[in-house]
């Protein structure tokens, strides 16, 4: 990269607030996927100004520009693929408002999804959406993913929680989206940029919804002995139209390592289990946690209960949310899927993975969000046996093609990004990508803000990327 | 049409067949858009058909409106060109209905009613409660973004459309989205198509998610003296643990037209009322009811009472058909759709009030607590002119809205055609925003096919 922007990029910014050197760069080579790409500076703003002053000097020296959280992303959003500046958000971090009356927080891109939760406890409020990476991601990288969470089954993505945007265009221009109010006349510019991948704008600002905590929450534990009754179970109490604020299912094999690190009180000998949370007020609470119970019961759970007090909840949920991470004990890395599929198809799905795991001789995973139908099962592997992964690539695009098949998505809540952008033919027409092709261009004319993401780029039609080298040290939390 | 008519009749019977096209004066007479009418009407069997239609439009540069049940065309600025009507009628079927997954695919040309009665039969709904319900298609409330006052608890269209189909201005075919509950595949395009009115893109399929009915249901009113004790009970609501479906707020004047029979006597016409109802099991209904007079009760309210089941019906009945009943009221009628944080809605309703009594005109106002209102100037006595005062007016509801401490927004949705006399009028002065939303246009629909005109900045 040429110094002289290097230099420039000092001035407008200070020195402290642009790395440079090799060893501070290959802390931002990867994220939270098994992709990697060299960016050649990472710089961290302090404002829009800032930000904008960037994006100018980009384009003058017409080179890259990927925004970047806290990189916990799963599809590789937060990668520098083709080299070029990565703008990290994390100076940017302040909550700048409360509006507690109205239950809206003003919050800097580089704030913490948790941290804004426990900004508005005392009030309390939350926000709802909760990725696993809540303790590490940051609200920014939500708005570009339209990140999700066990939780989203009641209360929606983060497309459905955020009213306003100030974003900062491929030009440099600053320009406020939205607003507090809960709708804005003319198009719904905020349904577009949230979960655009950060490939229209770089965002600087976002308003989003704060929610009333409910006054009573219960979590279940059902403990099952085979996957069928497990995901029949799920269907059950979709078919029911229960609403439960959140339906996780785990199979035996994540269990297992999830107990030896977390020690929830897991089972370690069953099929299965489900993890499910309702909430509101007490008497609603009382009657779903009755009838999910009946529902289980008949599908031969062979345990139902109840987490006793919010320490044994808490740790249910700490299972379920460092399952990823638990997995880094038992296997040197891992592949972590994102399909969905139609709720009903989940029996069916769950036998074809299966299948799939026997099939290319690899250990799956099943840890997801089963009451909305996103799977999440874990390709585990051992990087340095370039066959197996070559099997891993293959066992993954096989359980897309399926999730295709069955009428489902390629990503419920990790995005596009480079790793299925390749896949992007199976479900959208060349008419339907050309518009969004065209969309992005309306914005991003040079295609130099976040290059590679989301759409096609026609090397390899309907196949997963093969990383060249698989990242080592991304284990997400 | 810029072409000798006979030619583009010819090739546009050769698209859809003869019967499709349609020149009857009365039909073109329905099809109306702020005062201009097209030279012809087309009903299109599918998707193939609409965007051959487009093309054709686009080379022969004809513009085209889609059009279902013809009750919301009123809404948005006047079209500079107005070839053809593309009437989605014929397009009116359920593709998919999955009960079992909660889902459902329609074609844009379904109507409400009948769709609501095929979900009831499953026990299950969409919360859309929207005016014109007798006549309103699926596509006519997405285009128009039909405000119904469900979305206090469920959102609107943007949060439980999954996905949809439709034509492009270039005669495209293309989607978004999908089928599955949720999904982050490629951009969310068809959240720009709620509320376009029509000058994006022609909607051929949208999927929804659909809602368990709730077991059991109750509904309240409660009424106070002023617009400040009311959002203030509001706000206590919304700040309690409560699970509310609806909570909606009619300034004095509007319970004389929503109340009727014993309650109408009951409720003091000069008074502000908070309409709220609860759904779910029957203790969860009747822990509102306790709960809700409590809140009442504290906030001084004047009367608070539970309605029976067919006083609900009728008074959620007139509250959805709000837009409905000041058009037809009054031909003057000049409704605007206002959004605010709730906070500050009893500021803002007071200055519109004031315009409102300096023109004298009567305010007619009811909307979602959470902040989104129709708010009706309305003239004192009955004419068939809109009163002169109205330009002015307007100018000054975008002037409040516009203030710093109220960053409202609003667009005038309904008024006399001839008070549309551009684009300002009813989207209000140029902002920021205005020229990504060109962007979109442009990127939909470059030759500019598709209602042109009819949008923000006269897009």
């Amino acid at each position: 990269m040429q110094p002289q922007l290097i230099r420039e990029l000092e001035a407008l910014l200070g020195p402290k607030a642009v790395l440079s050197a090799p060893e501070d760069l290959m802390l931002y080579e990867y994220d939270g996927s098994v992709e990697l790409g060299s960016p050649r500076c990472i710089v961290f703003p302090d404002s829009a100004r800032d930000v904008a002053g960037i994006v100018r000097l980009a384009n003058r020296y017409e080179t890259p520009i990927v925004g970047r959280g806290a990189g916990t992303g799963l599809s590789g959003g937060a990668i520098a693929r083709n080299g070029g500046i990565v703008v990290a958000f994390s100076r940017m971090n302040r909550v700048l408002e409360i509006d507690a009356a109205n239950l809206r927080a003003v919050v800097q891109p580089g704030v913490v999804n948790l941290d804004l939760s426990r900004a508005v406890e005392h009030l309390g409020l939350y926000f709802a959406p909760d990725p696993s990476s809540q303790k590490s991601c940051t609200i920014g990288g939500n708005v570009s993913e339209n990140s999700g969470g066990p939780h989203t089954l009641a209360y929606g993505v983060t497309a459905n929680h955020v009213t306003g945007l100030e974003l900062v265009l491929p030009d440099g221009e600053i320009v406020r989206i939205g607003g507090k109010s809960i709708e804005t006349s003319g198009y719904d510019l905020c349904g577009l940029f949230v979960g655009s991948e950060g490939t229209l704008a770089l965002v600087t600002e976002i308003t989003v919804r704060l929610m009333r905590k409910p006054e009573a929450v219960k979590t279940l534990l059902a403990v099952y002995d085979t996957l069928d009754d497990t995901t029949e179970s799920v269907v059950e109490i979709t078919v029911r139209a229960i609403t439960p604020a959140a339906c996780e299912m785990l199979d035996g094999f994540t269990l297992r390592a999830v107990e030896d690190y977390v020690h929830a009180g897991f089972p370690k000998d069953c099929a299965a289990v489900l993890l499910i949370e309702v909430e509101g007020l007490k008497e609603a609470v009382e009657a779903q946690a009755a009838e999910i119970t009946e529902v289980c019961r008949q599908h031969r759970a062979r345990e139902v209960r109840a987490a006793r007090n919010d320490q044994e909840r808490n740790l249910l949920w700490r299972g379920r949310k460092e399952a990823f991470g638990a997995m880094g004990r038992i296997s040197p890395m891992y592949y972590v899927q994102d399909g969905v599929i139609p709720r009903t198809r989940l029996p069916e799905t769950l036998r074809r993975i299966e299948e799939i795991s026997r099939k290319y001789d690899l250990q799956i995973g099943n840890i997801f969000h089963a009451g909305d139908g996103n799977l999440h099962p874990l390709i585990l592997f051992d990087e340095r046996d370039r066959a197996q992964f070559a099997r891993v690539v293959a066992a993954g695009g096989e359980i897309m093609r399926h999730c295709v098949e069955v009428g489902g998505a390629l990503t419920g809540e990790h995005g596009i990004g480079m790793e299925k952008n390749e896949l992007m033919p199976l479900i959208f027409t060349e008419d339907d990508l050309a518009l969004m092709e065209r969309v992005r261009a309306a914005f991003n004319p040079a295609g130099r803000l976040n290059p590679g993401k989301v759409l096609p780029m026609g090397k390899a039609c309907g196949e997963i990327r093969v990383p060249p080298t698989p990242a080592s040290a991304a284990i997400p939390t | 049409m810029s072409r000798p008519a006979q030619v583009s009749f010819t090739r546009l019977e050769e698209i859809a067949g003869g019967a499709s096209v349609v020149t009857d004066a009365a039909e073109i007479a329905a099809r109306e858009v702020c005062g201009m009418r097209p030279a012809v009407i087309v009903r299109p069997a599918d998707a193939v058909q609409i965007a051959e239609i487009l093309r054709f439009a686009a080379a022969e540069k004809l513009a085209a409106i889609p059009t279902g049940g013809c009750t919301k065309l009123g809404i948005g600025s006047p079209p500079a060109r107005y070839d053809i009507a593309l009437d989605l009628s014929r397009m009116n079927r359920v593709l998919a209905y999955d009960p079992h997954d909660l889902t459902l695919g329609v074609e844009p040309g379904v109507r409400i009613e009948g769709l609501l009665s095929t979900l009831a039969e499953k026990k299950q709904f969409l919360p859309l409660a929207v005016p014109f319900s007798a006549r309103a298609t699926i596509g006519g409330i997405v285009a128009a973004n039909s405000s119904s006052p469900l979305r206090h608890a469920y959102g609107g269209v943007r949060d439980f459309c999954l996905g949809m189909e439709f034509v492009t201005g270039e005669g495209s075919q293309a989607k978004s989205g999908g089928r599955v509950v949720k999904n982050v595949t490629g951009y969310d395009l068809h959240k720009l198509l709620i509320g376009s009115l029509g000058t994006l893109a022609v909607i051929t399929r949208v999927n929804f998610r659909t809602f368990p009915m709730p077991q059991a249901q109750g509904t309240f009113v409660a009424s106070f003296s002023s617009a400040e004790a009311a959002f203030d009970f509001c706000r206590a609501v919304s700040h309690s643990v409560l699970t509310l479906q609806m909570v909606e707020v009619a300034n004095p004047g509007v319970a004389a037209l929503i109340f009727s029979g014993e309650i109408s006597a009951r409720i003091e016409p000069r008074t502000w009322t908070v309409v709220l109802s609860a759904a779910g099991q029957p203790a969860v209904v009747d822990r509102h009811e306790r709960e809700l007079g409590q809140l009442a009760g504290a906030a001084v309210a004047e009367e608070f009472l539970r309605l029976s089941d067919a006083e609900a019906d009728s008074v959620q009945a007139q509250i959805r058909e709000f837009p409905k009943l000041m058009t037809e009221r009054t031909p003057a009628a000049t409704i605007f759709r206002v959004s605010a944080v709730p906070g500050v809605m009893a500021t803002l309703l007071g200055k519109l009030r004031v315009v409102a009594a300096q023109h004298e005109l009567d305010l007619l106002s009811l909307g979602r607590a959470a902040g989104i209102f129709h708010v009706a100037f309305l003239p004192q006595k009955e004419t068939s002119v809109p009163p002169q005062s109205i330009p002015g007016v307007i100018a000054e509801v975008f002037r409040a809205c516009g203030q710093p401490e109220m960053r409202a927004s609003a667009m005038l949705e309904w008024c006399p055609a001839e008070i549309k006399t551009s684009a300002d009028v009813v989207w209000g002065p140029e902002r920021p925003d205005f020229e990504l939303m060109r962007r979109v246009k442009n990127s939909f629909d470059p030759q500019n096919v598709l209602a042109p005109g009819r949008f923000a900045g006269g897009i």
